[in-house]
């Protein structure tokens, strides 16, 4: 039986009736319309549906839509402020990590939450934070280039008077 | 996808969850991060009526760290969180290592050590560890709690010591003594999300001379329908010399003591000799541990 539940995406409340066996991921593409999350393996090995709940990554395919009612969700079209692209979305451009961009948004998500836990990560805490987030067009070493191009405008972005 | 329907509850505290646990005892699951449950639902191998998502019950949240009970880890603590604790890096470092190898950041973000206890899989990471830390486990339902060894808790191939009503409410690692350590080691088919081919947590103790073993445990995954102790082999070690002669010992009676099998991951003949590797690695580094090292 369908139930109204409100669920806080990006900042907006959106009132949405929904079933206990809907997944987060189908209610944020299907019935609210944000496709930038991408829906891959569906059974949590991928990462392409990888969303910040209060800041945490999870995967959306994994996780029901009724049980983030009251929390904070983030996906990848909250990232940039406006027209402004956040630092690792730049990172991302600036080093040629992307290519068919399918991974990319929850590769953006898993590194927001990376550098929010550890602003400054070796390579291989890199890898460890981003070993859930697969890239079908084998791109790793420019996706870990980026990552580490993110740390650094992110201090930058800390540091300026603005 | 289609699924079949299931009612969802989300109690607040212990009391609304154990109301729900006893009033449904038989067709619902507890939900703790899902990472492992969702997975069976959507694979239609669990079809439970109701599922009783436990995420929001605060009083199953945190660890502690006392110094005479040990440390105390409540069941729905992510193992993100465990990961990353100052107290359990301090008290259980290997426990720390173990959970920073299970599934990726986002699964360790979502999932439980108590679900990956409860889920009873051979391979998984925690147990091991927690079988040489001699973790003791609370089970609770309405009106009563219980104590239990955590290797009295697997009884068969995922099948777990939790009756109809019960749930695992916390784990309690005894202090470690004087002169001991936990280590664990571990071998699966690449770096990350992957399946173990084998796992082993190794709790070395010493007398005062610290070259005399005054206790072992040795807990093993993966070579099994359950992950459990080496308990002939901790029995021969007990008293004997650490030495190169010791470690090469340890490793060849918990090999000797691995029931595993053939299956995608590894041949059963290629877990024994991993067994016998791994353990002796792992009481190597216990002892490097206990002599700081």
């Amino acid at each position: 039986m369908k139930k109204i539940i409100t669920l806080n995406i990006n900042g907006d409340d959106y009132d949405l009736a929904i079933k206990p066996t809907d997944f987060l991921v189908d209610i944020v593409r299907d019935t609210v319309g944000l496709t930038g999350t991408k829906k891959g393996c569906n059974i949590g090995d991928c990462g392409a549906c990888t969303v910040l709940v209060d800041g945490r990554p999870i995967l959306s395919c994994l996780t029901l839509a009724m049980s983030v009612v009251g929390k904070k969700i983030k996906t990848i079209e909250g990232v940039a402020d406006g027209p402004e692209l956040d630092p690792v979305q730049q990172a991302f451009i600036d080093k040629g990590a992307i290519q068919c961009g399918f991974c990319t948004p929850g590769m953006i998500l898993s590194t927001t939450a990376l550098l929010e836990r550890n602003p400054a990560p070796t390579e291989e805490e890199i890898k460890h934070g981003l070993a859930g987030n697969i890239c079908r067009c084998t791109g790793y070493v420019k996706i870990i280039d980026a990552v580490k191009h993110a740390a650094v405008l992110k201090t930058k972005e800390g540091t300026d008077v603005r | 996808m289609h699924l079949e329907p299931f009612e969802y509850e989300k109690p607040n505290s212990l009391v609304e969850l154990e109301a729900l646990l006893s009033k449904h005892a038989d067709e619902a699951r507890l939900l703790a991060g899902g990472t492992d449950l969702l997975v069976l639902v959507k694979e239609k191998i669990l079809s439970p009526k109701m599922i009783i998502d436990i995420g929001d019950v605060a009083a199953l949240q945190g660890i502690t760290a006392d110094p005479a009970k040990g440390l105390t880890i409540l069941a729905g603590t992510k193992v993100s969180t465990i990961e990353h604790s100052a107290e359990v890096k301090e008290f259980a470092p290997a426990l720390s290592f173990a959970a920073a190898q299970l599934g990726s950041s986002q699964v360790r973000h979502m999932a439980t050590m108590a679900g990956n206890v409860c889920h009873g899989s051979p391979s998984a990471e925690t147990s091991p560890v927690l079988l040489a830390h001699g973790a003791v486990l609370t089970i609770a339902k309405a009106g009563g709690e219980r104590e239990l060894p955590i290797s009295d808790f697997w009884l068969a191939y995922r099948k777990t010591a939790l009756a109809p009503g019960e749930y695992l409410k916390a784990f309690t690692l005894p202090a470690l003594p004087k002169n001991a350590a936990v280590e664990y080691a571990f071998k699966g088919l690449r770096g990350a999300m992957e399946i173990d081919m084998v796992n082993v947590g190794v709790y070395l103790e010493l007398e005062e001379d610290l070259e005399t073993v005054k206790e072992v445990r040795i807990g093993m995954g993966a070579v099994g329908p359950i992950p459990y102790r080496a308990v002939k082999a901790e029995a021969e070690l007990k008293g004997m010399k650490v030495d190169d002669a010791f470690f090469a010992k340890a490793g060849e009676l918990a090999a000797a003591e691995a029931t595993p099998i053939d299956d995608v991951r590894a041949t059963a003949d290629y877990r024994k000799k991993l067994m016998s590797v791994l353990t002796r690695r792992a009481f190597s580094a216990a002892f490097a541990r206990i002599k700081g090292e």
